[in-house]
């Protein structure tokens, strides 16, 4: 099994890709899919297999450019050796054509890719973009050389990886060309009168029943594909050390001073932060913690798919207080982890003690962190994040 | 208020001056504008490219020539029979020549002379914008001369041709320069004539009898009779 | 109803009793030869809705965007204004083909003529950016003439419909421009039959056709202050 180093994408295909499989990437109009073609790439580089990228989109230098802004030095994997381009976009700007292979005329292509993937047995190859090459070729042609494609790379071991732009083609031949994969995986758009997100999900796949999970995603430069958490809740009674944890798990967090939405007319200070971790991005919301504004918990904690609750382990008496506040932020109904803080302190309870305190379903982790010692906190976010994606 | 650079046509200049330039001489070609120069075989295409080249290299303007009917050879004689004197500019790394007529590369010693093949039209460009490069990293303006297009084009696919130019005019542009580019009438397909007419900013036709200016960036139409003298095109009668 | 800018257009295009002024929230192809004005209408039209605070999502394609600002500056019409005020988003297809490193800003980025995927990705995020400051804005693509010398002409046609749709959709009042002859017949048709508004300009005559089945046409000038409309028939 081969990972192809997408979050979530490895476990939903069961582990990876067999190798020697093909798998295509369908965007609509309008997704940034380039990326899952390189980040793939990139990760089986890293993990020592060969590859290749056919492009005739743009030229060699500027797909190595983008993985630079990714943060990835295809270059180096390039001079050692490890992979190569099929120039397939050059010629046809009057550019000068670079690259391993270099295509000058169309009816070329079939041999060329067939070299490329003989190149790289038990490797990847990535074809980008699918959709541009179907013009130059009538639509019998080109399922006719997927066909061949895929099937001389299952017999090399060879990976290929399609990207396709899904514009508004005779859907039979769209069809034909998703019969002939092995993988199939749809990035859509999330749109209300504009794109609002765009998002994953494996429609196909021959060597399991996929997951029918669609993950919300973001591109980050550097960073590439990362899962996008659109709002996660940080609760809890006052000075149980919300605004230090918001701090600490977000990379630029500001203290907004909002208008309160509701009866009172008054400003209150809320952390707000963006958090990168791991293969997660995700909007950080900490509430305040004072009873004078819990009047609009539940406007703050609208459409917040997690929550972190913070509790001072040292205080059992503001227990009841964190019970409230997770009624009134409807925390009930989404994942939720509950973060017992100040475990340095010589007079904290257990997580254990906590439980039993505060009569929570074991269902639900309590995980002991230190702010000040800055113990935990990772502990705290895998948690989350594994019941948010299990 | 479009800024124009002298043409070193005679009579061009005045022709495209403004009608209210208080008699100023505002006239020209419009700077850092791409000028199509078209017409039928023969009727002083060539000789409108020397004229604005020459006046530039005596203004200190540095040409880039991308020649491909005439070597750089017939080229000199041809401004020797009209009295100008090629060989101080070429020694002087102000006349920058990319060759696609001349068989082998006879440099005759210039010290920047490319030869390049109307059959490879990536290389002509990569030259043409490395010399771009070049001048525009010493001098904020130059001209820039493609005499002739067709011949390029009847050596290729004519839509990378297309595609080479478009290249060509934003390096052109980018690196501060004017260029006038010539093309027989009908030597292509219809579409590929338009998207060069699109292309240029200023569209000028010789028709052997008169200038006819179809377009030109601050002016509407204008046209005026002309000959072709020992010295250069000659246009009379603007006004 | 939208100010299209243009003087004469928008009184000529009322006089009917048909349309009030030009059509609000609708697609229109600006067609013609070379050289009559139709990047001038793109200026013009763009130019006038940035002055009354309009936001403008901008699709250049034939020229940079150094290219364009010149042009526009030729008329007198300053772009510096709306830019620092987050106005203007300028999709700059062309440029990266002249070799020159530039940096995106927050409102201009660059993409590639021969890339649709990828300026369909910039368009959806220009998109989402310009609905965010009015769900009223103008959008600008000029021109199709060079996608058409890069890509194959299918290609176009299915980029241009999801481009149309998408801020149709969003709320954009769309002009497009196209060279008359650049593409062959049927796709010319194609391209019109797509669109709910069609303007011909031919270098004297502008003539308007919209869906609704209004038909006119009118004298026009390219002046140094852009196009200006004179004397009109509508038929």
């Amino acid at each position: 099994m081969k990972k192809t180093h997408i979050p979530k994408l490895d476990d939903f295909l069961g582990g990876g890709i067999p190798s020697g499989s093909s798998v295509l990437f369908y965007a609509d109009p309008g997704v940034e899919c380039e990326a899952f073609g390189y980040q793939t790439l990139q990760g089986r580089l890293e993990d020592g297999d060969y590859g290749f990228i056919f492009t005739n989109v743009t030229e060699p230098s500027s797909i190595i450019y983008e993985f630079e802004k990714f943060g990835w030095d295809l270059a180096k994997s390039v001079d050692e050796g490890k992979a190569f381009f099929v120039d397939g976009s050059s010629y046809f700007i009057g550019a000068p054509v670079t690259g391993k292979y270099g295509i000058e005329d169309y009816s070329e292509i079939e041999e060329v890719v067939l070299k490329a993937i003989a190149d790289v047995p038990d490797g990847l190859g990535v074809i980008n973009n699918l959709s541009t090459l179907m013009d130059y070729m009538n639509d019998e042609e080109t399922v006719r050389i997927i066909n061949k494609w895929n099937q001389f790379a299952k017999e090399q071991d060879t990976i290929l990886l399609y990207i396709f732009t899904e514009w508004d083609y005779d859907e039979e031949l769209i069809q034909k060309i998703k019969d002939s994969m092995d993988c199939l995986i749809n990035l859509n758009t999330i749109e209300e009168r504009v794109i609002i997100g765009q998002g994953f999900m494996v429609t196909g796949a021959s060597w399991i029943t996929p997951s029918d999970n669609m993950v919300l995603f973001n591109i980050l430069r550097p960073g590439g594909v990362k899962i996008f958490i659109p709002k996660i809740l940080v609760t809890g009674p006052f000075n149980a050390g919300k605004s230090s944890f918001v701090k600490n798990i977000t990379t630029d967090s500001v203290s907004v001073d909002r208008m309160a939405m509701g009866q009172v007319p008054t400003t209150i200070a809320m952390d707000i932060g963006h958090m990168e971790y791991k293969g997660f991005t995700a909007d950080v919301f900490g509430t305040p913690g004072q009873e004078r504004f819990d009047l609009i918990l539940d406007v703050l904690s609208k459409e917040a798919v997690g929550a972190f609750i913070l509790v001072d382990s040292t205080a059992p008496k503001t227990f009841p207080r964190a019970k409230e506040m997770m009624k009134k932020c409807k925390a009930e109904a989404i994942p939720r982890v509950i973060v017992a803080n100040k475990q340095d302190l010589p007079d904290s309870l257990s997580p254990e003690e906590i439980r039993k305190v505060m009569n929570i379903d074991p269902s639900i982790p309590i995980i002991p962190v230190s702010l000040t010692r800055n113990e935990g906190i990772e502990e705290a976010l895998d948690a989350l994040l594994e019941i948010l994606y299990r | 208020m479009i800024v124009r650079i002298a043409s070193g046509i005679t009579g061009f200049d005045s022709l495209t001056a403004a009608g209210d330039d208080l008699g100023l001489g505002l006239g020209g070609i419009p700077e850092n504008t791409v000028t199509l120069i078209y017409g039928p075989q023969e009727v002083g295409k060539s000789s409108f490219c020397y004229g604005f080249a020459y006046y530039g290299l005596t203004q200190d303007e540095p040409c880039l020539y991308l020649t491909t009917d005439m070597g750089i050879k017939e080229i000199s004689e041809n401004f020797k029979d009209m009295e100008l004197v090629l060989d101080e500019y070429l020694e002087n790394n102000m006349l920058y020549v990319v060759d696609a007529a001349s068989s082998d590369g006879e440099s005759n010693g210039y010290d920047w002379y490319q030869s390049a093949s109307v059959r490879n039209p990536t290389d002509i460009l990569v030259k043409v914008t490395s010399g771009a490069r070049s001048i525009s990293q010493k001098t904020p303006r130059l001209r820039g001369v493609i005499d002739s297009l067709t011949t390029v084009l009847e050596s290729n696919n004519e839509m990378l041709i297309v595609r080479v130019l478009k290249t060509y005019i934003l390096r052109l542009k980018e690196a501060g320069g004017t260029a006038v580019i010539t093309y027989t009438e009908g030597s292509a397909d219809p579409r590929t004539e338009i998207l060069i007419k699109s292309m240029v900013d200023n569209i000028i036709k010789l028709d052997g009898e008169k200038i006819i200016i179809e377009a030109m960036k601050g002016m509407g139409r204008k046209e005026a009779p002309y000959q072709i003298t020992g010295s250069g095109i000659v246009i009379n009668g603007s006004r | 109803m939208s100010e299209s800018g243009i003087p004469g257009l928008d009184e000529f295009l009322s006089s009917s009793g048909y349309i009030e002024g030009f059509p609000d929230n609708t697609t229109t192809l600006i067609y013609g030869p070379p050289k009559v004005g139709k990047s001038i209408f793109c200026y013009q039209f763009a130019y006038h809705g940035l002055s009354i605070k309009e936001p403008c999502l901008y699709v250049t394609a034939d020229d940079g965007m150094k290219q364009l600002q010149q042009n526009m500056i030729d008329f007198g019409w300053f772009l510096q204004s709306s830019i620092g005020e987050e106005l203007l988003y300028v999709i700059d297809s062309i440029s990266s083909l002249s070799g020159v490193p530039i940096e995106n800003t927050n409102t201009y980025t660059l993409s590639k003529i021969n890339d649709p995927t990828d300026l369909m990705v910039k368009v959806g995020l220009g998109t989402r950016f310009v609905f965010k400051k009015s769900n009223e804005f103008r959008a600008v693509f000029d021109s199709l003439t060079t996608p058409f010398a890069f890509n194959p002409e299918p290609m176009v046609i299915r980029f241009l419909k999801t481009y149309l749709r998408r801020l149709k959709e969003a709320g954009a009042t769309v002009i497009v421009t196209y060279t008359e002859g650049v593409a062959d017949e049927s796709t010319e048709k194609t391209l019109k039959s797509i669109v709910d508004n069609v303007i011909m300009l031919d270098g004297n005559y502008m003539t308007f056709k919209s869906s609704l089945g209004f038909i006119g046409t009118a004298e026009y000038k390219i002046t140094d202050q852009g196009l200006v409309l004179g004397k009109g028939e509508v038929l």
